[in-house]
């Protein structure tokens, strides 16, 4: 430490009056003078063909992506490609991972527990609670993530993506966002902690901020299984059988689009209110095409995305699942604290047209949306006292949708609850582990709280609307 | 999830460079204390590697190739600002290999650029690589010329030269080498070629048996160049130990407080020249052309 | 169960409520905030800053005019002003209102703030040129001298605002632009613009509108007493000898290379109009383009003698892709817009 004070300071004085005869446009004079130099010394190093190839891959292809006439179908025929390779793909080892952890290992685990003696609750907690939200977890998770993720890597390595947010730029730039936010939205698709993390790629601080905070109206792979599961049970037994699969395939297509739809409408007034005076800039490269490393992209993508955000919802689950056993298990007066919550959240719950034990469920499942369906059924039982499940804080799925559509009845659900529990499915707060993303990402409290709340409270005030609207008119 | 797992004392490394006397032959350069405040652990390393570049010129396929994909990711302290973090073995050193972000520049103030720069100006490696695209090196060399301000110790990796080919492009890299005044090792990093030749010539440069020179950018304007001048030997003056003196003046003439407030503090006054006496027969010198 | 109209009204009524009290800058609260700011500091400030510039042009303040300034009755103003001569910022001599020598020092203190604060909100924040003056009128008021040094050594202490007015150095010195009026420049003369006058609004608008900025080069082509119709930049433009009064500019000596670099001639056009398939040379980046913006493009490699290719344009309609050394970069329309460049020859080609 060798810093003469005194010095210092006359440098920087010397500097600020240099700064006076040397002009305003001294940055951009410094930058001509190193590009000056760079296309010199490259002129002197580089030999060019003489003529042009006739024939540039890159360009044609180019032409074809982005043409006014194949740009767009075949954008869209390629993301139906990899959603479709990760729903089907993902269903036969999410329903083996599912039996293994479930129903091979949570018997396995009870005989154990009862073999060296652990107390009830103890088991109760560690088991049904905190291993079982888990294994929900985990087996809903990490398939689809483990094909979506890789499969989207490879399109962004070969080069694709950039022409898809060059393809859409123009409407993202009418709702005030970046063409590479189509990006982090479609994989928020997949999961939306790595949609906020994917949002890196956008350079202008105002819009990866829009792009963070509207992210979670990209419907996520946790939420997809209750859309589906509501819109099979309620929305398709309206029509005729035939026509059942096609009509609620049709209701949660609707919903994903009306996530969109939002993701557009909030884009819009954040840029004009609250984000106004960040500063925005452009740039989007378009980088040659290049064949991608099949195998190497299929690992890291493994590694920096699949087991990053499995991890981080791990760790959230493990405290949610011994947060719906201790409710459930909790009694007091010989009634269970899961019971007084629902009671006290009840009124709150019918005024927007769903009920306490849904908004229950949307408390304890914070850390992650996959639980939700599990924890209403164990919740609906608790209340009712109608056959099923395992006991009160295991959570369990029902066989059937006659079965699901019982529990629910018994649980007083009607058209306007399944309509509402949609709804508030896409606009509500994101998962613990979205919202842990966000304050990591943008290291600023105040915007993650707007991000969290925001879409708490228009799911309030959407859903209220819908239900009262459909009092008024139906009952 | 973190790196965080080294919260000890930086002292446990005997070849530190405060530790040891100017003028060793072989001394790493880095100054283990700063690259420890920038989060880079130097306790079984010999050499820190820094790795920059433009974006999209296969800088994290050569990262890749050169650590067999044996690293680590992290967000540098305090920063939302992913790095990547690996380290190889040449010969019978080992070296710590740090991906620094892809940037176009270093003169902005986008966050990547400034960690980029941050860890190039006051973590001091030993040695940075900065990869180039063979297919467009005009565009490439702006980024490049700009390290080369800040650092005499680096090496041009022309990547992509497979592709360069295949367009009839050819780049004369001694050419390149000379007018540069670093080595220049034309690789493929996808098909791993140059790589060997790349670890070799990063290898002389640590070690100080290559010695660089290079490139200044000259700038026309009497009026900067006069202000330019009276700026430096003032710097040098006053920090006769810093080793860019001329490119810290430039920034102080652009209006940059962080340069500003690193003088202010003494930071810029800690960072040490670093030259490497080597035997003179394994000497090569580099020269401007 | 309330009664769905009943509840559907309550809860419009909060809503309603809520925004009219919360709205962004509109509401309730926000005025209040604002309001809180316009006290007794505010308005003494604003007359000192009122009478400084007065007698920077040689003008003579009245309590008239300084009531206007700061929006404030005769009666007020009066108060004022003998409250200010009590703290010995103003003297009245004769009627004439002058500023002592610890006056001045407090103006350019409030100008170096609303100077610093402008440069800022050019430079930092994504808000429209258009906004600059006035956001800064509200904020120069909130700072101490101390907080002002500091907001300075964090912009890298500017000497210019984006208006092209010197900012005050932290010891009081102001150094002059040394500008005349546009008007008074000899006919053919080339100048450069050195400042634009900000006030009153509606005049710098319309310069604003005219597409100029400070650094522009000029040119007069013709004046009468109706009309003042000059080059700038390239383009023709044509002000009423009044407007171009507003602006500030110097003579500027002719150098060989401005002849060719800089062509005061209607052959350039700016970048969005070049057609598909087209090369252009760039000739620069509009002076407005400021910031983080200008950098941006600047690192891209857009400069002065760049070639650029226009390569193909998104099938939603912008932005278009460009070839510029040798990468391919999308830039929107309206970022085009702000690189100009020498209409396209045919046969300009590499």
């Amino acid at each position: 430490m060798t810093t003469d004070n005194l010095t210092s300071n006359d440098i920087l004085k010397t500097a600020e009056s240099l700064r006076w005869q040397i002009g305003r446009e001294f940055h951009d004079r410094l930058m001509e003078d190193i590009y000056t130099d760079a296309a010199r010394l490259a002129d002197r190093a580089v030999t060019r063909p003489d003529e042009k190839p006739r024939f540039d891959l890159d360009r044609a292809i180019d032409r074809i992506v982005t043409s006014r006439t194949w740009g767009f179908p075949m954008m869209i025929l390629l993301f139906t490609l990899v959603f479709w390779l990760t729903i089907t793909g993902a269903n036969y080892p999410s329903q083996f991972l599912a039996s293994i952890l479930i129903d091979t290992m949570v018997p396995i685990l009870h005989n154990l527990a009862n073999a060296i003696g652990l107390p009830w609750w103890i088991s109760g907690l560690l088991i049904d609670g905190m291993y079982l939200a888990t294994a929900w977890v985990v087996s809903v998770m990490l398939p689809p993530m483990a094909i979506f993720f890789p499969l989207f890597t490879l399109l962004e390595d070969f080069g694709y993506l950039p022409r898809v947010a060059f393809n859409l730029d123009n409407i993202f730039h009418k709702s005030g966002a970046h063409g590479k936010q189509a990006l982090s939205m479609m994989m928020g698709f997949g999961c939306n902690a790595a949609g906020v993390v994917a949002t890196r790629v956008i350079d202008s601080p105002r819009e990866r901020l829009i792009a963070i905070i509207t992210n979670n109206f990209a419907l996520c792979n946790g939420r997809w299984p209750t859309q589906i599961l509501i819109a099979t049970v309620f929305i398709g037994g309206l029509v005729p059988a035939y026509l059942a699969g096609i009509i609620s395939a049709l209701a949660v297509v609707g919903i994903a689009v009306l996530g969109v739809l939002l993701s557009f409408v909030v884009s819009w007034s954040l840029s004009r209110t609250v984000l106004r005076g960040e500063v925005s800039t452009f740039s989007l490269e378009l980088p040659p095409y290049r064949p991608p490393q099949v195998l190497r992209t299929i690992y890291t993508s493994l590694i920096d995305r699949t087991i990053y955000v499995l991890w981080r919802a791990v760790m959230f689950a493990l405290p949610a699942g011994a947060a719906i056993w201790l409710i459930a298990n909790i009694t007091i007066g010989g009634t269970s604290l899961a019971e007084y919550l629902i009671n006290f959240l009840n009124p709150l719950g019918i005024l927007i047209g769903l009920n306490g034990v849904i908004l229950l469920a949307y408390v304890v499942a914070i850390p992650a949306n996959e639980i939700v369906i599990p924890t209403v059924l164990m919740l609906t039982v608790l209340m009712t006292g109608v056959n099923g499940g395992a006991g009160a804080g295991v959570m369990f799925n029902a066989q059937s949708t006659s079965d699901y559509m019982s529990l629910f009845t018994a649980g007083g659900w009607t058209l306007l609850t399944a309509v509402n529990l949609m709804l508030f499915s896409l606009i509500h707060n994101p998962c613990s582990t979205t919202i842990y993303t966000i304050y990591k990402e943008t290291g600023s409290k105040k915007w993650t709280a707007v991000a969290a709340l925001l879409p708490l409270a228009m799911g309030f005030i959407i859903t209220f609307f819908v239900a009262q609207i459909w009092r008024l008119f139906a009952g | 999830m973190n790196d965080k797992k080294n919260l000890q004392s930086p002292i446990s490394n005997p070849a530190s460079p405060a530790a040891a006397a100017a003028g060793c032959a072989t001394c790493p350069a880095h100054n283990a204390g700063n690259l420890l405040k920038l989060g880079v652990d130097m306790t079984d390393w010999d050499y820190v590697i820094a790795l920059a570049g433009n974006p999209n010129t296969g800088k994290s396929t050569v990262f890749n190739a050169l650590t067999g994909l044996r690293q680590h990711t992290g967000n540098w302290p305090g920063k939302t600002v992913t790095r990547a973090e690996g380290g190889y073995s040449y010969g019978d050193q080992r070296y710590k290999i740090v991906d620094l972000p892809g940037t176009y520049s270093l003169l902005s103030t986008s966050l990547d650029e400034e960690v980029a720069r941050d860890f190039i100006l006051f973590g001091q490696p030993d040695v940075t690589i900065i990869v180039v695209d063979a297919t467009r090196l005009e565009r490439n060399l702006n980024l490049a010329l700009q390290v080369l301000e800040i650092t005499d110790r680096a090496v041009i990796c022309l990547n992509l030269i497979d592709e360069a080919r295949r367009h009839g492009i050819t780049v004369d890299d001694r050419r390149l080498a000379r007018d540069l005044g670093v080595p220049v090792v034309p690789t493929a990093a996808r098909q791993g070629e140059g790589l060997d030749a790349l670890l070799q010539a990063v290898s002389e440069v640590a070690t100080g048996q290559t010695i660089c020179k290079p490139h200044r950018v000259k700038t026309e304007s009497p009026a900067i160049q006069s202000a330019l001048q009276t700026l430096t030997a003032q710097i040098q003056q006053a920090f006769p130990e810093v080793p860019n003196a001329r490119w810290v003046a430039l920034r102080l003439l652009d209006g940059d407080q962080r340069i500003a407030d690193a003088i202010r503090s003494g930071e810029l006054g800690d960072l040490k020249r670093q030259e490497p006496e080597a035997k003179q027969d394994l000497v090569i010198h580099l020269e401007p052309a | 169960m309330p009664d769905p109209l009943i509840a559907l009204s309550i809860a419009t009524g909060l809503l309603g409520l809520t925004a009219v009290l919360f709205w962004p800058e509109r509401g309730l609260w926000a005025r209040w905030q604002h309001a809180r700011h316009l006290n007794e500091r505010v308005q003494s400030e604003d007359a000192l800053k009122h009478i400084y510039k007065c007698e920077m042009k040689g003008r003579r303040p009245t309590l008239e005019s300084i009531a206007g300034v700061i929006h404030a009755s005769l009666d007020n103003t009066a108060e004022l002003l003998s409250a200010m001569e009590t703290n010995k910022f103003v003297s009245t001599l004769d009627g004439d209102i002058h500023l002592t020598p610890a006056g001045r020092e407090a103006a350019l203190h409030i100008i170096r703030a609303h100077r610093l604060w402008e440069h800022y909100l050019a430079e930092e924040t994504g808000f429209e040129e258009a906004e600059w003056h006035g956001r800064a009128e509200r904020l120069e008021h909130a700072l101490t001298p101390e907080q002002v040094d500091e907001l300075a050594s964090q912009l890298g202490n500017p000497i210019y605002d984006p208006h092209g007015d010197p900012i005050p150095t932290a010891s009081g010195q102001l150094i002059s632009h040394g500008g005349q009026p546009l008007t008074k420049l000899p006919l053919g003369t080339p100048g450069r613009i050195v400042h634009l006058e900000d006030e009153p609004a509606i005049v710098y608008a319309q310069l604003v509108a005219e597409g100029l900025y400070p650094g522009m080069p000029v040119r007069i082509i013709e004046i009468s007493s109706e009309r003042v119709r000059f080059w700038a930049n390239g383009d023709e433009h044509l002000l009423a000898p009044m407007l171009a009064a507003n602006i500030s500019v110097v003579a500027e000596p002719v150098t060989a290379e401005q002849e060719t670099e800089e062509p005061l001639s209607p052959d350039s056009d700016t970048l969005n109009r070049l057609p598909i398939g087209a090369y252009a040379e760039v000739l620069g980046i509009a002076n407005k383009c400021r910031g983080a913006e200008r950098r941006r493009f600047m690192d891209l490699g857009i400069l002065p003698g760049t070639k650029i290719k226009a390569e193909m344009r998104s099938p939603s309609g912008d932005p278009t892709a460009y070839i510029i050394r040798d990468a391919l970069i999308a830039l929107r329309q309206e970022q085009a817009s702000l690189i100009r460049i020498r209409k396209p020859q045919a046969e300009a080609q590499r």
